[in-house]
């Protein structure tokens, strides 16, 4: 199978698990976190495999089409998730999560698939960098959703609406901890993700700490680390927060956008060269197929 | 006889629906009473009886004898005469429901879709427990075992598919489920202020939802010492309250005082070294006894009055009415379709019995022949004329009663057959796939294994019966409607 198809077939399951997840405010039937887990982990499969084919088939490395960019970002929103559910048996948190990742997953299938050679040096330092720092976006939007759902039932509980929402949402304890374990989790892979893209622009002798990218990846990291702290010593909690991780899954956002060259933001392993080309042909409004050159 | 389901099978009762309180009381059986009135009822020409009786529901479950005139009016003059009330008194407030009605009742009775709070858990108990003393005393047949544990089998199945039982189906555990919303409540501390009637049906709630310790104060602590040794809590003083409320994770409050025990002041104390843990407080006080400013104290503090829990309560009984009208027609339908296998089990327990009976004169015919010095080639001839003259005769009786089964109802066809064959009365045995575990106790009483019947000529060899051929009681069901009975084919 291409991993066109795979990533199909993942969509579908994607947008299964979603429609139990919503389906489940409404139909007691329905609040089936097996069901969602099946769905999910099927769609996690079937897009781990497509992205094994992609990456056997490519020359020089994965990642460098919107397509894949956006495929992977889905990709790691859904493990995220995956992980979320298995801890905390949270289905309601499909509600939030998994709709973003059919979005993703529709993106990734209609935007353009032309890869753009960046002159990024392939390895599995590289590859590890990515994949972590995917999956540190995935787990920080994951706390995110939570803390949505922290908020939403706070007010339902102070304001005493006692509706289908209600009941179905998990306890305000239980968002909490599932948000802190996000945070955490988020917080290791993003570490990894920060030091290998440290160690891999250092090889490149490129003066990084420089880069807006690689500041607003410190940022959230620091947004992320004073939050596991402060929860841990007590003096943040509660709604508190909650609003703390929507600042983090803020600046998750800004970070994704200045590193990746689909939002045209500056990546910070390429090469010299191949940098001025990009940007020269990015100005022009083509896109580099061929390092130093503009199609 | 065989008896008709659709006519023996009978329910005779009141409850909430069409009886107040206090009648329901004046015919409600004590458990004690129980034995008593299971006799009383069987000894009117009844096969069997099971009586449930709950604070708001007296019935009387039979399983009437082949052409008794009047079942029901029997079951009214019991009544009357065990409760010493007259007819009169009760009569306008009794239903009586027969065959399929009656099993249906049966079946939405356990899975408590006739009860006042729909969802509620103790009539699937309260069900299991009437069926377990009937049993016990004999009383209950193979007829009742068949419908009831089918019932309690449904019960479940209610319960677990279809999600009656995820919604709080009462005051108590409205409180616990919202106090669930804000924290697991396992392991919590729960301090308790005052020891009012309803504070004790939630304090078991939320013990048996897992709460750890349990702190009781009151006015008197007298009170709040008895009252903490029959929940299994201790006792505090309310002058030590500022500090229990900085410990206790629950604060519920069912105290008659006149004004607020609990005000923001106290609790902003609290709150301060609490150190973000959030607090459910649960005020069942009318008039409220928390003041309901502490609810802006602190974003970390979850006040609930009785208004509130009653809120939860009303909205969880939408959702389970939405889940009771999906089962109803169900639950109708598995009436139909329990009483059509015990029916299905009467035609081919006749059959079975005929042909016993005919191999079994067979067999006394060719006895005396062989004592009478045939010689072995004529004995095998005569053998194999008996089989085909055996063949021939019982297949007119047996096509009669598979025709009969198919047709619905085989009673009359059983009856015939049994009489002009002279067949024992056969017992009912409900269907092999006597889905629920009921009470091990009652499955093993050697009481309940003998059901009691009163109009068989033999019941001792009829109940042998039943067991022995209980192993092959479903195959050779199946084997005599498809035509393929072995002694059949022997004899043909």
């Amino acid at each position: 199978m291409t991993p066109d198809a795979l990533s199909i077939l993942s969509l579908a399951c994607f947008a299964i698990g979603a429609v139990v997840a919503i389906a489940g405010f409404r139909f007691a039937a329905w609040r089936k976190a097996s069901a969602q887990f099946a769905a999910v982990g099927l769609g996690v499969v079937f897009k781990t495999v497509a992205i094994g084919v992609g990456c056997a088939n490519s020359d020089t490395h994965f990642f460098n089409s919107s397509s894949e960019i956006w495929g992977l970002l889905a990709w790691a929103l859904a493990v995220s998730f995956l992980l979320a559910l298995a801890v905390s048996g949270a289905r309601s948190l499909g509600a939030i999560v998994l709709p973003l990742v059919v979005a993703l997953m529709v993106l990734a299938l209609v935007s353009s698939q032309t890869s753009q050679d960046l002159g990024i040096p392939a390895g599995h330092l590289f590859a590890i960098h990515i994949i972590t720092a995917f999956l540190g976006y995935g787990l920080f939007l994951t706390a995110c959703g939570a803390s949505v759902l922290y908020l939403e039932q706070a007010r339902l509980l102070k304001r005493k609406i006692f509706g289908a929402i209600f009941n179905d949402l998990p306890s305000l304890e239980r968002l909490e901890r599932l948000e802190i374990i996000c945070a955490w989790l988020g917080l290791a892979a993003f570490s990894i993700a920060i030091a290998t893209g440290a160690i891999q622009a250092g090889r490149l002798n490129k003066a990084f700490w420089s880069e807006p990218k690689y500041l607003s990846s410190l940022l959230t990291w620091l947004i992320f680390g004073i939050l596991v702290i402060g929860r841990a010593a007590r003096w943040l909690h509660g709604r508190a927060a909650a609003k703390f991780v929507l600042a983090g899954a803020g600046l998750v956002l800004v970070t994704f956008a200045l590193s990746h060259p689909i939002t045209h933001g500056t990546p910070a392993f390429r090469r010299p060269n191949a940098d001025k080309t990009y940007v020269l042909c990015a100005r022009a409004g083509g896109t580099p197929a061929v390092r130093g050159s503009c199609s | 006889m065989t008896p008709s389901l659709t006519d023996s099978l009978l329910v005779v009762g009141l409850s909430h629906h069409t009886a107040p309180v206090a009648l329901r009381e004046r015919l409600a059986f004590r458990r004690e009473d129980l034995p008593h009135a299971l006799s009383g009822i069987l000894a009117r020409g009844f096969h069997e009886a099971i009586i449930l009786s709950t604070c708001n529901r007296v019935e009387i479950v039979s399983v009437a004898r082949a052409g008794m005139a009047d079942a029901s009016g029997e079951v009214r003059a019991f009544l009357a005469e065990h409760h010493r009330v007259t007819e009169k008194e009760f009569g306008a407030s009794l239903y009586q429901l027969k065959g399929c009605d009656a099993a249906r009742h049966i079946f939405e009775v356990a899975s408590s879709l006739d009860s006042q709070i729909l969802g509620e858990t103790e009539i699937l108990g309260q069900s299991r427990e009437a069926y377990r003393v009937a049993a016990e005393h004999g009383a209950c047949g193979p007829m009742l075992r068949g419908i009831f544990e089918r019932s309690f089998f449904l019960a479940k199945e209610l319960r677990a598919e279809g999600g009656i039982g995820r919604v709080q189906a009462s005051v108590s555990s409205a409180a616990v489920a919202l106090a669930n919303k804000v924290f697991e409540v396992k392991g919590r501390k729960v301090l308790l202020i005052g020891t009012g009637e309803m504070a004790t049906g939630i304090v078991r709630a939320l013990r048996s939802a897992g709460v750890g310790e349990l702190w009781v104060a009151s006015r008197t602590a007298e009170r709040a010492t008895e009252f903490a040794q029959r929940e299994g809590g201790k006792p505090c003083r309310m002058q030590d309250l500022a500090q229990q409320l900085e410990l206790a994770d629950i604060v519920l409050v069912s105290a008659a005082a006149p004004h607020y025990i609990i005000g923001p002041a106290q609790l902003q104390a609290a709150v301060a070294r609490r150190r973000g843990r959030a607090m459910c407080l649960i005020d069942i006080s009318v008039p409220r006894n928390i003041d309901p400013a502490v609810s802006d104290v602190n974003e970390d503090i979850f006040l609930f009055d009785i208004d509130d829990l009653e809120d939860v309560a009303r909205d969880g009984r939408r959702e389970r009415e939405a889940v009771a009208e999906r089962w109803r027609p169900k639950l109708a339908e598995e009436a139909r379709c329990v009483l059509r296998e015990l029916q299905e089990y009467g035609t081919g327990e006749t059959a079975r019995k005929l042909i016993k009976h005919a191999n079994a004169t067979r067999e006394d015919i060719l006895e005396h022949a062989h004592a009478d010095g045939l010689d072995p080639k004529t004995l095998a001839k005569l053998e194999r004329a008996l089989e085909r003259l055996q063949g021939r005769i019982l297949h007119g009786p047996l096509e009669t009663l598979k025709e009969a089964s198919r047709e619905g109802d085989a009673s009359d066809a059983c009856a015939w057959v049994s009489r002009l064959f002279r067949l024992e009365a056969t017992p009912l045995t409900p269907p092999v796939q006597g889905r629920e575990d009921v009470n091990a106790k009652a499955q093993h009483n050697p009481k309940q294994e003998q059901p009691r019947q009163p109009s068989s000529s033999d019941p001792k060899s009829a109940i042998e019966s039943i067991r022995t051929a209980a192993a092959e009681r479903s195959s050779e069901i199946q084997r005599f409607k498809t035509g393929e009975t072995p002694s059949l084919q022997s004899g043909v």
